[in-house]
Order: structure tokens, then C-alpha cells, then sequence
């Protein structure tokens, strides 16, 4: 430790990192509470479902909204097909870097398919695998880029009402301007019953403060001291200060594996052509046996059925394994930023990495596993 | 299912959406590639295979090189063996014909030294007799009958002879 002290450089490096240390513990969440806190913004207003960039339309099974997740989901589609599209226009028999970068990854699963599921149906499950692999890498990496979750649009007090079950919620900003044109007198008495009805629905959350009034907004530095309640909202008659307002930042960039819609739409694909597979390789009478036996007994049967319901608890264990991964990863990251500015998130984002492609790893050799198990007919595993 | 956030529609969507992904990669990337792959294999597992004939063939070769020049050097010392065989063979039929010859040569010559020698001993026999007539003629002075001394001298030679036999 002497000797590392001892060179200058190393001393100056050892006191940059501690300067900058010492820096983000007072500009963040625990400064905050000593009177600093000049570069923790608000802790974001965390939720399981995706939140809605745009309005959509209605349809008959539901609104469609255009989500957060939806655009990542492209965007992440739209940056895979160019990179297809690359390594297809200089495709060689002598491979390019790309190209060998391709077949490098292309030729691990695929030998990964062939030994697992033999040579046949290795090369029948190798594209779908890789698809979820390389869509669920390229996804997961995406989300810790900057701007993932912090650029935004700001949802007023009355839409997070709306969210926290409160339909009919006057937003005072407009009310009392309403009402100062129409004159003062029953101001207190409104919202008095607005407070009885909803105070406990919205007790509990914070309103985040943003300056501008643009269409763009983001969680600005030193922002966490301005945060309040919506009593306090209520209490001010929605004035929060010059140039600024009230709310939730809405990001329009989301983590597409943070949305339960995501991660069952590809548990679902992935056990729908497990089942197709297992149908075509065993024909149906075979694979339909497993689930619904009357051969070997009640007892039989009763496997049939446990099959079944297993068959559903993949599906189940598919979504929430990789959504709570990277959810989890998302709100770790969102609150290691809150509590350590700069310096607190940078060990999280190799964690988040390396979790990124561990939870793409799993979901596609699961998908593969799954379907070779399908593609076996189950008296045959009794003879080997 | 609301408190999750799942909503038939959206779920609808990115069921669409993973499938074109699926389509578009499907397309464009795995089944070139993994075309592509499958052929540098098939080339590669090609040319190891060429290889491995080149290799037998060249051994094969080797062997059938190594062959003939064992089969060579057999019959280069069968070839010498036999040259030497012939040169013996040629140098006593030479030497036996030389024998032979000398042989005749000397038995000719013999022959001749006998014939010279018989005439030689005729010549001087008679030159004798001449001398020893003349000799006799002069000794004794007295002139007999030349057959008559003739035969005198002849039959003292033929004791002389016999007794120098």
C-alpha cells in the first residue's frame, strides 16, 4: 500500500477515486438527506407494466397502445436486420470479421443443436434457438445503454391518477385556473372530497419535478429535493415553481425484456413449435400420448395430467425467469443511480451484461432442451 | 393480468414482431450461412480426402519403385555372375586351345629335329664313309675295289654303332 502511495500517479489516481467517491455519496440519495443531493434525481416511478408512449386505438380484444417495449422491440428487430443484411452483402467463402464473428456464435449453437437433439433435428431447432438467443442478447444490452429509462415524456398528476385507480382525479393546476376565472369561493371544498374519495390510493405516491414544458423530458440532476407528494401537489394548487410541473417521467425507451408481453409472446412461440416439432417427429397419436395416457393405468393417466399442467409451468417459467431478470436489473441499476451517482452503477452495468447474456443462454437451451425431450417418444427414453 | 401489465394486443404485437424477426433472420442470415458452412466442410473434408489418396498414392509408388530397384540389383548380380562365369568358362576354352596347339607345335617340331636329325647323321654317315674311303685309300695305298671297301667300312660303322648302342 506504501509502495503504491509512494508514485504520484498512482497517489493522484487514488485520490481522484476517492474525490469522486466522496462526490457521488454527497450529490446522491444519502447527500440528499444532509442537505446535498445536487445530482440525484428522483428515484423513477417504478411499474411492472410498460408504460404508453402514444395513445393507440381501440380494438376489440382491447386497446392498442403503442409501449415503450414495442419500440425496443423494433428497434432491436430493425438493428438485427441491418447487421443480417451487412453480413449478407458480403458473404464470402473466405469469411469477413463480421461474417466470422457470425459463424463463430451460428456454429456453437449449431453443434450445441446436433449433439443435443442429433444431427436432423439439431438443424430443425437451430434457427428458432438462435433467434431468441441473439434477439434476447441484443434486446438485454440494448436496455443499459444511456437513455434507456431516463429520456422521456413527463405523464401528468391526472394520468397517474388514472393508473393508481382514481378516474375522475381534477388536476388543481387547471382547476384553480378554472376556477380564479369563475371566482374562488368553492375551491376548498372540492378538493376536500377529491382528498376523502382517493387519499389513500395516492398517499403513497411521489410526484417528480421537471422544468421545461417541451415534449421531451428528463430526470435532471439535484432533482430529488423538489420531489412531493400529492398532498403537497394538492396543498400548492398544482404550482411546483417557474417553468416547471408536476409528474412521471414516461421513458420511451424500455428494456423489451421488461414487459411481461415480451417474454410471453416468446414463451409462447417457443413452446408452441416444441409441441409442433413433437407432433410432426412423432406423429400425432405418440405425442399427444404423453399428456393424455389410458394405457398404462390410472396411474398412467395421472402422469398424463401432471404432464399437462408442467407443459403450462414452462410457459409460466419461461416469461417470468427472463422478465424478472432483467426488470430486476433495470430497478438495480435505476436505484444504484439514485444512491450512487455515477460511480454506484458502474460494477452493476458488467453485472447486467453478463446477466443479459446468461438469461439469453438459458431461454434457448431451455427452448432447445424442451424440444428434444418433445421430439422423444417416452418409451424409447426407457430403453437407453 | 393488468397489475403485470399483460394486454392481449400487446402480446399479439410481439408475438408478430418476434416472428418477423424469426422470417427476416431466418432468411437472411442462417440459410446462407449455415449453407455457406456446410459446404467450406464439405470442400474442406473434400481435400483432407484428396489428400489422403495423394498420400497413399505416393506411398504405393514408393513401394513400387522400391520393388523395381530390388529387382535390379538381383538381376545386375545375376548379370555379373554370369559374365564372370562366361569369362572362365571363355578363358579356359582359350587356354585348353592354346594347350593344344603348343601341344602340336612341339610335336611337329619334334618331329622335324627327329627328320633333321636322321638326316643329319645320313649326311655324315656318308661323308664319313667318303673320308674314311679317301682315309683308308691313303692308309693302305692299295687300290681295291671300291665296292669291296665299301662294304668293309659299312659293316666296321654298324659295329661301331652297335657297340656304342
Amino acid at each position: 500500500m506504501a509502495k503504491l502511495l509512494g508514485s504520484p500517479k498512482a497517489l493522484s489516481i487514488t485520490i481522484l477515486i476517492a474525490a469522486v467517491f466522496v462526490v457521488s455519496i454527497l450529490g446522491g440519495a444519502l447527500g440528499n438527506s444532509l442537505g446535498f443531493g445536487f445530482l440525484s434525481s428522483s428515484l423513477p416511478a417504478i411499474q411492472l407494466p410498460a408504460e404508453i408512449v402514444v395513445k393507440g386505438f381501440d380494438t376489440p380484444i382491447g386497446d392498442w397502445d403503442l409501449m415503450n417495449t414495442m419500440v425496443t422491440t423494433w428497434l432491436a428487430i430493425i438493428i438485427l436486420t441491418l447487421v443480417a443484411i451487412v453480413v449478407r452483402r458480403g458473404i464470402s467463402e473466405v469469411p469477413g470479421r463480421l461474417q466470422a464473428l457470425f459463424e463463430l456464435i451460428m456454429e456453437f449453437f449449431l453443434n450445441l443443436c446436433e449433439s443435443i437433439a442429433g444431427p436432423v433435428n439439431g438443424r430443425r431447432f437451430f434457427p428458432l434457438v438462435f433467434t431468441i438467443f441473439i434477439f434476447i442478447v441484443v434486446a438485454n444490452w440494448m436496455g443499459i445503454l444511456p437513455g434507456f429509462g431516463t429520456v422521456g415524456r413527463v405523464a401528468d398528476p391526472a394520468e397517474i391518477a388514472h393508473h393508481h385507480g382514481v378516474h375522475h382525479y381534477a388536476d388543481p393546476a387547471e382547476h384553480d385556473a378554472h376556477q380564479s376565472a369563475s371566482g374562488h369561493k368553492k375551491t376548498s371544498g372540492k378538493h376536500s372530497g377529491h382528498e376523502d374519495d382517493h387519499s389513500g390510493h395516492l398517499d403513497s405516491v411521489n410526484l417528480h419535478v421537471f422544468s421545461g414544458t417541451g415534449g421531451l423530458a428528463i430526470l435532471q440532476p439535484g432533482s430529488l429535493s423538489e420531489e412531493l407528494t400529492f398532498h403537497d401537489y394538492e396543498e400548492a394548487h398544482g404550482d411546483v415553481g417557474d417553468g416547471k410541473r408536476a409528474g412521471h417521467l414516461v421513458p420511451f425507451l424500455r428494456s423489451a425484456n421488461t414487459d411481461v408481453n415480451m417474454t410471453l409472446a416468446m414463451a409462447l412461440i417457443a413452446m408452441v413449435m416444441v409441441h409442433y416439432w413433437g407432433l410432426s417427429i412423432l406423429g400425432s397419436i405418440t405425442h399427444l400420448g404423453k399428456f393424455i395416457n389410458f394405457k398404462e393405468g390410472p396411474i398412467g393417466f395421472f402422469v398424463g395430467i401432471l404432464e399437462i399442467i408442467s407443459e403450462f409451468a414452462k410457459i409460466i417459467s419461461f416469461t417470468f425467469r427472463l422478465f424478472g431478470n432483467i426488470f430486476a436489473g433495470e430497478v438495480l441499476l435505476m436505484a444504484m443511480g439514485f444512491l450512487l451517482p455515477m460511480i454506484g452503477i458502474i460494477p452493476f452495468l458488467g453485472l447486467e451484461l453478463f446477466v443479459g447474456v446468461i438469461q439469453a443462454l438459458i431461454f434457448s437451451m431451455l427452448t432447445l432442451v424442451f424440444a428434444s425431450m418433445a421430439s422423444v417418444a417416452h418409451g424409447s427414453e426407457e430403453h437407453h | 393480468m393488468d397489475a403485470l401489465g399483460i394486454n392481449l394486443p400487446g402480446l399479439i404485437t410481439q408475438i408478430i414482431s418476434f416472428g418477423i424477426l424469426f422470417f427476416i433472420l431466418s432468411k437472411l442470415l442462417y440459410k446462407p450461412l449455415v449453407s455457406l458452412m456446410d459446404q467450406r466442410a464439405e470442400k474442406i473434408r473434400e481435400g483432407l480426402e484428396a489428400s489422403d489418396i495423394a498420400r497413399e498414392q505416393a506411398a504405393r509408388s514408393e513401394e513400387v519403385i522400391q520393388e523395381q530397384l530390388a529387382e535390379a540389383r538381383v538381376e545386375g548380380q545375376r548379370l555379373v555372375v554370369e559374365a564372370r562365369e562366361t569369362a572362365e568358362r571363355f578363358r579356359e576354352e582359350e587356354m585348353a586351345k592354346v594347350r593344344d596347339d603348343i601341344e602340336q607345335e612341339r610335336v611337329r617340331a619334334e618331329a622335324t629335329i627327329q627328320r633333321e636329325r636322321d638326316s643329319a647323321i645320313e649326311d655324315l654317315r656318308k661323308e664319313f664313309a667318303g673320308l674314311a674311303i679317301s682315309a683308308a685309300e691313303k692308309v693302305v695305298r692299295t687300290s681295291l675295289d671300291e665296292d669291296g671297301h665299301k662294304d668293309l667300312i659299312e659293316s666296321v660303322l654298324e659295329e661301331s654303332t652297335s657297340g656304342s648302342k
